[in-house]
């Protein structure tokens, strides 16, 4: 038996919505992709002589990709998960992440960073929600890497090209880690990439939050559109377009250069920082050796 | 003119490991060997692994080097082109791919062109060889050896050709970049590269041969997918991307010949007139000559000419 017909029009209007909006220069082949970065993974682990892995996970699509293919890599026994709540962290987002570890099969430990932040904060009760943000943050950052000891794994990194572009993360917080396997792929391609390693479409679908305040999301608080963004910075930092081709190409003038800015302040952020060159050879300058070499893996 | 069998090599050498990489080489020769290969070649720096940096001076061999001299001794009835950090009598260090058949080391190339832009740093760390030669062997035609970059510019291939290789081997270490879903292969690197070997096969009806590595050195992610291609300019075969292993392809070296008859492209190449033209193109940068292209009022050597000031004097 064969399906009945339908025209084209009913096959439109019966196919699900899409999970979201992909600039088609941004498509990437993400069975290449998943190859790739799971070589990636195995090859950071075997050089630095480690098995194991930890990243946090926040409910969010990013660590949940990196969940996914850091499982698909070295195999979810070998991947501790740590949830780290604050407490006027949105309860979904721990939802969502116990769910990626229900999924996942893989370990999992829920650390309450209250106390922690709190304790700091006691005596500075109008501290900014900046500030107590990114020291969130680097709370989450100084557990990942206590665990690390613990499990004997190295600390993924789970953010995301567009927002390390504009500078979107806490320095030394959520931008530590030992290595980045999703740190040169837009918000747009890291969904793609999730769709395709089958990550919960409610992760996928939900409004991208860094969730260090209530109702706190990212295209409220920086005013954009992912898609949009994304296309923005392909255009201009992969295939070099001026300021001036942009706005050729459609881009609103006061967004390229809004966007030109945070790209450029937050270089700092994407950098090792300098040291003072005083002696014969200085770490970064003129001592150049790849990360892992012969003597430098464990045991 | 007999079949010959070209085993590639495409392997994840180990970073900085020489004395790993050198065993592997070793049983990746024996393991060929017993295949009946002819002619094995490793890929761009397999001895040593490609992001050297400021180890290059520490897994740098000399060419009378005995760990060399061992691999060498390990091609009794094969040949095999084999890359390593060379380091020269004056302790220049150079990026060398060579020629070992017999039990002798017949050749060694040192990589012309260093790229130094966007990803690569190799200048500044490696020196540039400055000699190109096609090789006879003892596989009875001749053979042009080259690394890399050397083959993103268009005057080696061409150069090998016409000094007499039948067969041009490209050794690389091209790491994968340029994910677009709307490549052939899903890798911009990968459908460069397909392009470009196959264009090189056609134009000098050679066989052309390209042996690229796996794995990974830091943020580099090496996408294999090595190929040989025909003379006329089809790929005889393509090893898959990403995985590592030891491929086997049997070549028949009679095409050369045939597609050289049929389509005398080489026979009809003009290297007097490309010399006699490259003189003048080097003279006119040179600033020895007046440069044809260049604006008039142009000083010697530059293109472009100041504007005059009003008063007719240059400002």
């Amino acid at each position: 038996m064969t399906a009945p017909e339908r025209s084209p029009a009913e096959a439109a209007a019966a196919a699900p919505e899409p999970l979201f909006e992909l600039p088609k220069e941004l498509a990437i082949d993400t069975a290449v992709a998943r190859r790739v970065i799971a070589a990636f993974i195995r090859g950071q682990l075997r050089q630095a002589g480690f098995e194991h892995a930890v990243l946090g996970l926040s409910g969010g699509i990013d660590s949940a990709l990196v969940a996914y293919l850091t499982a698909e890599a070295i195999g979810p026994e070998r991947l501790l998960t740590l949830l780290m709540p604050y407490r006027t962290s949105a309860p979904a987002s721990l939802a969502d992440a116990q769910d990626v570890v229900r999924r996942l099969g893989c370990a999992s430990e829920v650390v309450d960073i209250s106390p922690m932040v709190d304790g700091f904060y006691a005596t500075q009760p109008d501290a900014s929600a900046l500030r107590r943000g990114n020291f969130m943050a680097r709370m989450r950052m100084a557990v990942l890497y206590d665990r690390s000891v613990t499990w004997g794994g190295l600390v993924v990194g789970t953010g995301n090209k567009t927002e390390t572009l504009i500078g979107y993360t806490t320095l030394f917080g959520d931008a530590a880690c030992a290595f980045n396997p999703i740190g040169d792929l837009y918000k747009t391609q890291v969904r793609q990439l999730a769709v395709a390693v089958g990550v919960a479409e409610v992760i996928i679908r939900k409004a991208p939050s860094a969730d260090l305040w209530p109702g706190q999301t990212d295209e409220d608080e920086g005013a954009f559109e992912y898609h949009e963004l994304d296309r923005l910075l392909f255009w201009m930092i992969d295939r070099r377009r001026t300021d001036a081709e942009l706005v050729e190409m459609g881009f609103d003038r006061a967004t390229v250069e809004r966007v030109g800015r945070m790209v450029a302040g937050s270089e700092f952020k994407r950098q090792v920082p300098p040291i003072a060159k005083l002696g014969p050879r200085t770490a970064g300058v003129d001592y150049l050796y790849p990360r892992r070499r012969p003597g430098s893996t464990r045991g | 003119m007999p079949s010959l069998r070209i085993a590639l090599a495409q392997i994840a050498p180990r970073l900085g490991l020489l004395e790993e990489n050198l065993e592997q080489h070793r049983a990746i020769l024996a393991d060929a060997r017993s295949q009946g290969a002819g002619l094995v070649v490793f890929p761009e720096l397999g001895l040593t692994g490609y992001l050297v940096q400021d180890l290059a001076s520490d897994v740098a061999m000399r060419l009378d080097d005995p760990r060399l001299m061992d691999l060498v001794e390990a091609t009794k009835g094969l040949s095999a082109i084999v890359s390593f950090v060379e380091e020269s009598a004056d302790h220049r260090l150079f990026i060398a791919a060579a020629l070992i058949e017999d039990g002798r080391m017949r050749h060694v190339h040192r990589k012309l062109f260093l790229p130094t832009y966007g990803l690569f740093d190799e200048r500044r760390f490696f020196g540039a060889g400055d000699v190109l030669r096609a090789v006879p062997s003892r596989l009875g035609v001749g053979i042009g050896i080259a690394v890399c970059e050397d083959f993103w510019h268009v005057s080696v291939p061409h150069l090998l050709a016409l000094d007499g290789a039948q067969i041009l081997v490209n050794v690389s270490s091209s790491p994968g970049r340029d994910l677009a879903s709307t490549s052939e292969v899903g890798l911009g690197t990968a459908t460069s590269w397909r392009t470009l070997m196959r264009t090189y096969a056609q134009l000098t009806t050679s066989v052309a041969v390209f042996c690229n590595r796996v794995g990974v050195d830091e943020s580099f992610s090496f996408w294999g997918g090595s190929e040989v291609i025909g003379p006329s300019g089809q790929a005889l075969f393509s090893a898959p991307l990403w995985d590592e292993g030891l491929f086997t392809v049997d070549v028949d070296l009679a095409d050369i010949r045939r597609e050289r008859i049929a389509l005398p492209l080489l026979r009809d190449e003009r290297p007097e007139l490309v010399a006699r033209e490259l003189d003048r193109i080097i003279a006119e940068r040179g600033g020895l000559t007046r440069d044809s292209t260049a604006a008039d009022g142009s000083e010697p050597g530059l293109d472009v000419a100041p504007i005059p000031a009003i008063d007719g004097s240059l400002r």
